[in-house]
């Protein structure tokens, strides 16, 4: 099935680039250092705070990630593979997303721990809502990402163009997952930032739908 | 180059009598902004940027819906004409959406004393205005035959966001700008002229712009 071939081939492509791996998690950790001795040493709402930074380093990150993604299949030559197998563009943009996706929630987990340790905030009675809103934003950065760094493909200062094109895109998705992070972690509800939840879906469903009409062209316009 | 045989017969004469009737509607906006329309209580003589703020904002949106309907044209038929409007269009919007962004913040000094706040459609606005700049990056840093397909998904893409800007003042609660434009009398009398007077503007511009669309695709042709 090419969905899982695509995913299988994006993480394999990944997991040998290891030190790349290593250097973005180093990246984003050093991005809520950063932010945390910025907003400290004494913090005025560090759920509010710790929200922020822990979406702004992730969605730092997430741009790096994405721009390493693309130069790995340029380099394998994978992707032009894929492409020319002849498979449905749809099912080999989902299989990217969900690759991307995998990769923005490894770094995730990873920053989830810094940004409490650092700003004291969340416990485990909030951790199954922030990692759906986490999971639910996540699934909008990739397809946006992935429709973008698609775009993106083959342009030169690729990694300037994505991040000029692609964060103010994300920006419902990027307040929506302050706003509901820093609810629950404030205060455990998450009712009164209902309606963020609903932005980031909308987002989400836009983003894939888009895909599902425009992967083709974009597939035919870097053939 | 005998440049006359290059756009139809009619393109001159057309776009001369629109660039009339254009300047000659502008010119009477502004005399009627100035004499016509009563100085309001509140703000004064500054509530006049009204006449050039909301028309600006008008023809920015429609502006970039012909780029958008013009780009799925393109997708759909690959008529260079069809690029060659969503570009122009996307150029002319890019100018009116600027003069929104820099009238926006006289008008703000004066009504809510800041030059800027961070407000739903002042926001959402500002996001639009960097996306369509990336756009024109974007194009001009293709040479390849991809550049119009690129393009023109792009033009779909960034769509998504006029509804959100348009939207914005409902979705979102904090919003300075009013929901609805209501006035009576000769305030809406000249608010009308006005958009009348910069969508004419527009369309005369276009045909200026395409123009030298068409004389460019001439001049590739013959290379």
């Amino acid at each position: 099935m090419i969905l899982i071939d695509v995913i299988r081939k994006d993480l394999r492509l990944h997991a040998r680039d290891a030190r790349f791996l290593a250097t973005l998690l180093l990246f984003s950790a050093s991005c809520v250092l950063i932010l945390s001795v910025a907003f400290g040493p004494s913090f005025q709402d560090p759920a509010r705070e710790a929200a922020a930074t822990l979406w702004a380093a992730l969605f730092f990150a997430g741009v790096l990630g994405l721009t390493r993604s693309l130069e790995l299949e340029g380099e394998s030559g994978g992707g032009d593979a894929v492409r020319l197998s002849g498979a449905d563009p749809y099912a080999i943009f989902l299989g990217k997303t969900i690759a991307n996706f995998l990769l923005l929630a490894g770094v995730f987990v990873f920053v989830l721990p810094i940004a409490s340790v650092f700003f004291d905030v969340g416990d485990l009675e909030a951790l199954p809502g922030v990692l759906g809103v986490a999971a639910l934003t996540l699934l909008g950065y990739a397809a946006w990402g992935t429709l973008f760094a698609a775009l993106a493909r083959g342009l030169k200062a690729r990694e300037l163009l994505l991040s000029v094109l692609l964060f103010p895109s994300l920006v419902p998705l990027w307040i929506g997952a302050v706003k509901c992070t820093h609810a629950l972690w404030s205060g455990g509800s998450i009712e009164p930032v209902g309606d963020w939840i609903k932005v980031i879906a909308v987002a989400d469903v836009v983003g894939l739908a888009l895909a599902a009409f425009l992967y083709e062209y974009i597939q035919e316009a870097s053939e | 180059m005998n440049e006359t045989s290059l756009t139809p017969r009619w393109w001159n004469p057309a776009g001369r009598a629109l660039w009339v009737t254009a300047v000659a509607l502008v010119l009477a906006s502004w005399w009627a902004a100035a004499t016509f329309a009563p100085v309001e209580a509140q703000m004064g003589p500054v509530q006049k940027i009204v006449y050039v703020h909301v028309p600006s904002a008008i023809v920015t949106l429609i502006a970039f819906g012909l780029t958008f309907a013009a780009s799925i044209a393109y997708l759909t038929t690959k008529q260079w004409r069809w690029d060659a409007i969503a570009a122009s269009s996307c150029e002319l919007g890019m100018v009116f959406a600027t003069v929104v962004l820099i009238s926006g913040p006289l008008w703000a000094r004066s009504a809510w004393n800041t030059w800027w706040t961070w407000e739903p459609r002042l926001t959402s606005f500002l996001i639009l205005w960097i996306l369509y700049a990336g756009y024109h990056v974007v194009r001009s840093s293709i040479r390849s035959a991809s550049r119009r397909t690129i393009s023109s998904v792009l033009g779909i893409i960034l769509f998504v966001n006029l509804p959100i800007v348009w939207k914005s003042v409902e979705w979102w609660r904090g919003s300075l700008h009013p929901r609805s434009v209501t006035m009576t009398g000769e305030m809406r009398e000249t608010l009308l002229l006005s958009m009348a007077a910069w969508i004419v503007f527009f369309a005369a511009a276009m045909v200026s712009r395409l123009r030298l669309e068409w004389i460019r695709e001439a001049a590739l042709e013959r290379a």
